[in-house]
């Protein structure tokens, strides 16, 4: 109850950034306002208050029920970092994904199962948007370093960092994030895409029209 | 009275004589008030100029990395216990308020204390951790609902004190525990709260007491004197001391509340020293006698510390326990005496041990190597003044439960290589660091941990051997038309002469020839006649490129030996030559601060995660393929003797002229170590990289459980069956075919399948299956 206002607030910040900027998981910027007004509104609901990604989630359904660090890749992908039927798998806890900590409200078609976030990651996502809606790009890059730490090779922490280092005005390290992020990114082509993108308007605020147009190319091969 | 009857004696005599004196004396005693009362003004400036400034410097503080708490997390539960005990978290059964926590089997419920990070402030909560094998697999506040992710607050790892040495935990007066100031009140100055800063009723009794008793047994100062007498003046003993002593604090308690006063005396007095450093004021006491904040203490440990006041060398609860319990037992009896607390209270607190924290353990260690790393990366961004006076607060990336196995390891390993001749006189350094962030964990520079010196993992440059081998076989990766991983390479013998005249003739360690060979085995077995010849006809000037590339700056010469290593890099250097090759060709700095806050936790700087793309993907992951391959197969085998076969890792050997420098480094998914041992006399050792450096990675890898190396196969890669024998393209279903991962493109020309038809794979998948 004491969380609505903060919420409400946080979605009308929120809901007025450039819908570029807002969206901290890339592939659904297709997805239609209105939900993504619900998701916004689920997000900070589940980490409003002061601290940071210290905020409790939605009670996930199954009291045993586990949370994956990093998104489950859709089964067809070749070769998984972290998933659950790799021999590498380091413990049986990684099996029993628990979807429902994701965020509701997302139209089908939009988010793929595979780029569901959840944890620690989402939560930390999450105080990282809320900064850098804030205008604080530092504590937001702080955050994001953060999650990455608990997730190296989540290519969507990847993304977001590049993001931010981009609004900070570092091109060049905003395109790396990008291609360090690409090379997680295998059958993920809509996350791919976004990166190239990304990758793009790097280029152009470096200047370099032949590259961003090259990798805008790239941007739609993935697609 | 006497001087009164004298006068009238003298009037008689010397009347003209006495007025005059008598003028004099008027005079002088005039002039005296004057210069008392202009002593008097200056005294009040120098009081309130010191009082009502910053009254101290505190020097930076540097913390160790927060341990996070989330779902999924690798963290055994004794590493967390460990490191609550080093956060002084008190075990209790019930968890009634911050810095307490209680163990039932795999679960642990505790009170966190927060902490302002740079991100913003985490706040205190109490939360619910279930461990089950290494993992955190359950993570929720106490009242019900998970939680996504929680911050322990970070280990206080050291300071960067100034020259005076000076230390200190600034604290207010309402930070501090219940009974601190009844306490220190009752002991030192009863009468603190009504007197005017000197107390002749104190004066009076001490008199007494040091009369009857035929010695100093007691001194007459008030906390306001004492206060003065630290803060103002010297410790000399004159009465004139004295004198300006009483005068400043009669001073002090003119311009200043009682409460000011008491908080000054708090943050000032001595209370013992840690080596160099003078531990001053409660907060840091409580810190250092019993690695917990001040406000968190019991009623035992209040009466300990104030009782310390005294004498703080001959109370030394560590040193002389026996008579520091007395100590705090006769304060604990004063205060039921006096009615502080009840006679039950004083009881019970009187069976408690002395509980102060042992030293050598997680949170009473020095980590001396670690905090010169530190130093010399803040003293590139600030002037020593900031680093010792404004109270920074230093965030790294210092893991001290890494730390700590990476000490176990090369003490376990040395135990074991005890009794071969020469291994007294190796010394060792070792850098661990994460491969995905770049962040320094743990420094090891000598074999004695705890001693600050020579800083080997920083400072001592030694011939790499054979760990430059890997940028060589990277070179030739690099050019996947002319190599791939089952090129043949001819391990022959060669000799070139050099432009001083000089012939080079390397020679493998066995001293034999191995004819030809797959290029991957050239790197897994460190042949050095194949590497010689593969880095010639690279060039070397290409071989030094790449390892500049890779991270190291360096001025080596371009001379063939330096294909074998004859040129030098410290520990530090190779750990960033190989977090490139760990790191999928991403060169990150290696940091070892993550930023930096004042001291009223408002943020100042960040050493943001920078990387850049140094070399091909595709490239970087056939050097991994063939650097696991060192460790499955080759000079690093012995590794699984003890670690897990499912475990991946990588990495490679390295042994200079005359096993003077025994050198391993290699990586896994999540920790990148490197070992250096070696004489500082740079004489030989009985040890190859094999037989010492890689034994003390094993160790450290296996205390520390590291994830298995898994890194995705870039798009440029492809897998292709490869005949084992004879390295030509073959099929899934034939005999001594192998996988292997090549550049697109560069792979041999699939083989015919086995099975005589072109369905023969299938058909022998199939044939299995009805077997």
């Amino acid at each position: 109850m004491k969380l609505t206002v903060p919420a409400l607030l946080c979605v009308v910040a929120l809901g007025g950034c450039a819908t570029v900027q807002r969206g901290s998981i890339p592939v659904v910027e297709a997805s239609g306002s209105a939900s993504e007004l619900e998701r916004d509104a689920d997000y900070t609901r589940a980490t409003s208050g002061q601290s940071y990604g210290a905020q409790p989630v939605t009670e996930p359904s199954a009291g045993d029920a586990v949370v994956v660090m990093v998104p489950q890749q859709s089964a067809g992908s070749p070769l998984q970092v972290w998933s659950a039927d790799s021999p590498q798998a380091p413990q049986p806890s990684y099996d029993t994904p628990v979807i429902s900590q994701s965020p509701s409200g997302i139209p089908s078609g939009g988010l793929a199962a595979d780029e569901q976030l959840d944890g620690p990651v989402l939560a930390l996502l999450t105080a990282a948007q809320q900064q850098q809606a804030g205008g604080d790009l530092n504590g937001a890059s702080s955050s994001l370093e953060r999650a990455q730490r608990i997730a190296p090779r989540e290519p969507q922490v990847l993304y977001r960092l590049a993001e931010v280092r981009l609004a900070q005005g570092d091109a060049v390290q905003a395109e790396q994030f990008a291609r360090r992020g690409l090379s997680y990114a295998a059958g993920r082509p809509a996350l791919q895409a976004s990166l190239w993108d990304l990758i793009a308007q790097s280029r152009e605020r470096m200047g370099d029209a032949a590259g961003a147009a090259q990798a805008r190319q790239n941007a739609r091969v993935s697609l | 009275m006497t001087r009164s009857r004298t006068s009238r004696s003298r009037k008689k005599r010397h009347p003209g004589r006495l007025r005059w004196l008598f003028g004099w004396a008027l005079k002088l005693s005039l002039v005296g008030l004057v210069v008392l009362a202009g002593f008097a003004v200056y005294l009040d400036a120098v009081v309130q100029e010191k009082f009502s400034g910053k009254r101290w410097t505190v020097p930076a503080k540097v913390y160790a990395r927060p341990l996070e708490l989330f779902v999924g997390q690798k963290l055994a539960r004794d590493d967390f216990l460990r490191e609550l005990d080093a956060l002084g978290y008190r075990r209790e059964s019930n968890v009634a308020g911050p810095g307490v926590a209680a163990v039932a089997g795999n679960t642990v419920e505790l009170h966190t204390r927060g902490f302002q990070f740079y991100e913003g402030p985490e706040r205190a909560q109490r939360v619910r951790v279930r461990f089950s094998g290494n993992h955190v697999v359950g993570l929720d506040q106490a009242g019900g609902g998970s939680l996504a992710v929680a911050r322990m607050e970070p280990l206080l790892i050291g300071g960067l004190y100034p020259a005076h040495n000076e230390d200190r935990i600034l604290i207010k007066l309402d930070q501090v525990p219940p009974y601190l100031v009844e306490t220190l009140v009752a002991v030192e100055d009863r009468d603190f709260f009504s007197h005017l800063g000197v107390s002749p009723k104190s004066i009076a009794r001490a008199i007494w007491v040091n009369a009857t008793a035929g010695q100093m047994r007691q001194g007459g100062s008030t906390l306001t004197q004492q206060l003065v007498k630290n803060f103002y003046l010297t410790s000399e003993r004159t009465l004139s001391r004295k004198l300006t002593e009483a005068m400043m604090a009669v001073l002090l308690e003119l311009h200043y509340e009682k409460e000011d006063i008491l908080e000054a005396y708090l943050n000032e007095v001595f209370l013992g020293q840690d080596g160099q450093r003078a531990v001053h004021g409660f907060g840091l006491a409580s810190q250092y006698f019993f690695n917990q904040p001040l406000a968190e203490l019991q009623l035992d440990q209040v009466a300990l510390l104030v009782g310390m006041v005294k004498g703080p060398t001959y109370y030394n609860p560590r040193r002389h326990p026996e008579r520091t319990l007395a100590r705090r037992n006769l304060i604990l009896d004063l205060l039921a005496e006096q009615g502080v607390v009840s006679v039950e209270q004083a009881t019970a607190a009187k069976q408690k041990p002395l509980g102060v924290s042992a030293r050598g353990t997680l949170a009473n260690s020095s980590y001396p190597a670690f905090l010169d790393l530190v130093k010399r990366q803040l003293r590139q961004d600030y002037q020593e003044s900031d680093l010792t006076e404004e109270g920074l607060r230093i965030f790294t990336s210092f893991d001290p439960i890494i730390q700590l196995k990476a000490e176990a390891a090369l003490a376990d390993t040395f135990k074991r290589l005890d009794g071969r001749k020469g291994v007294d006189e190796v010394q060792a350094a070792m850098v661990v660091s994460n491969p995905e962030t770049g962040e320094v964990q743990a420094l090891v520079g000598s074999r004695q941990p705890r001693f600050a010196g020579f800083n080997r993992a920083l400072d001592a440059q030694r011939p790499i051997g054979s760990l430059i081998k890997p940028a060589i076989y990277l070179a030739a990766l690099e050019r996947p038309s002319q190599y791939t991983l089952t090129s043949w390479l001819e391990d022959e013998p060669i000799s070139i002469k050099g432009r001083d005249g000089q012939v080079w003739q390397p020679q493998n360690y066995d001293r034999k020839a191995h004819g030809t060979i797959y290029l991957y085995q050239g790197l897994a077995s460190s042949y050095n006649l194949s590497t010689a010849r593969l880095g010639l006809d690279l060039g070397v000037p290409t071989v030094l490129k790449t390892v500049e590339r890779l991270g190291v700056e360096q001025s080596w010469p371009a001379y063939p030996s330096m294909l074998l290593g004859a040129g030098g890099m410290t520990p530090m250097q190779v750990t960033g030559m190989y977090q490139t090759l760990a790191n999928g060709g991403f060169n990150t700095p290696l940091r070892g601060i993550r930023s930096v806050l004042t001291a009223e936790g408002e943020p100042l700087k960040r050493y943001p995660f920078q990387i850049q793309q140094r070399f091909d993907p595709g490239a970087i992951y056939l050097v991994q393929e063939a650097m696991q391959r060192v460790m499955r197969e080759g000079t690093g085998r012995s590794v699984y003797g003890q670690l897990p076969a499912r475990l991946n890792v990588a990495g490679k050997t390295g042994t200079s002229n005359d096993s003077r420098d025994s050198w391993f480094a290699g990586f896994s998914q999540d920790l990148l170590a490197v070992v250096w041992l070696g004489r500082d006399d740079n004489g030989p050792t009985p040890l190859t990289g094999a037989s010492g450096a890689l034994q003390v990675w094993a160790s450290f890898m296996r205390q520390a459980d590291p994830m298995s190396l898994e890194a995705p196969m870039p798009d440029n890669v492809t897998l292709a069956w490869v005949d084992a024998y004879t390295g030509e393209g073959s099929d899934a279903g034939c005999p001594n075919a192998v996988q292997m991962p090549y550049i697109r493109g560069s792979q041999p020309s699939p083989g015919v399948s086995c099975g005589g038809q072109e369905a023969g794979g299938v058909m022998d998948w199939v044939r299995g299956w009805l077997d």
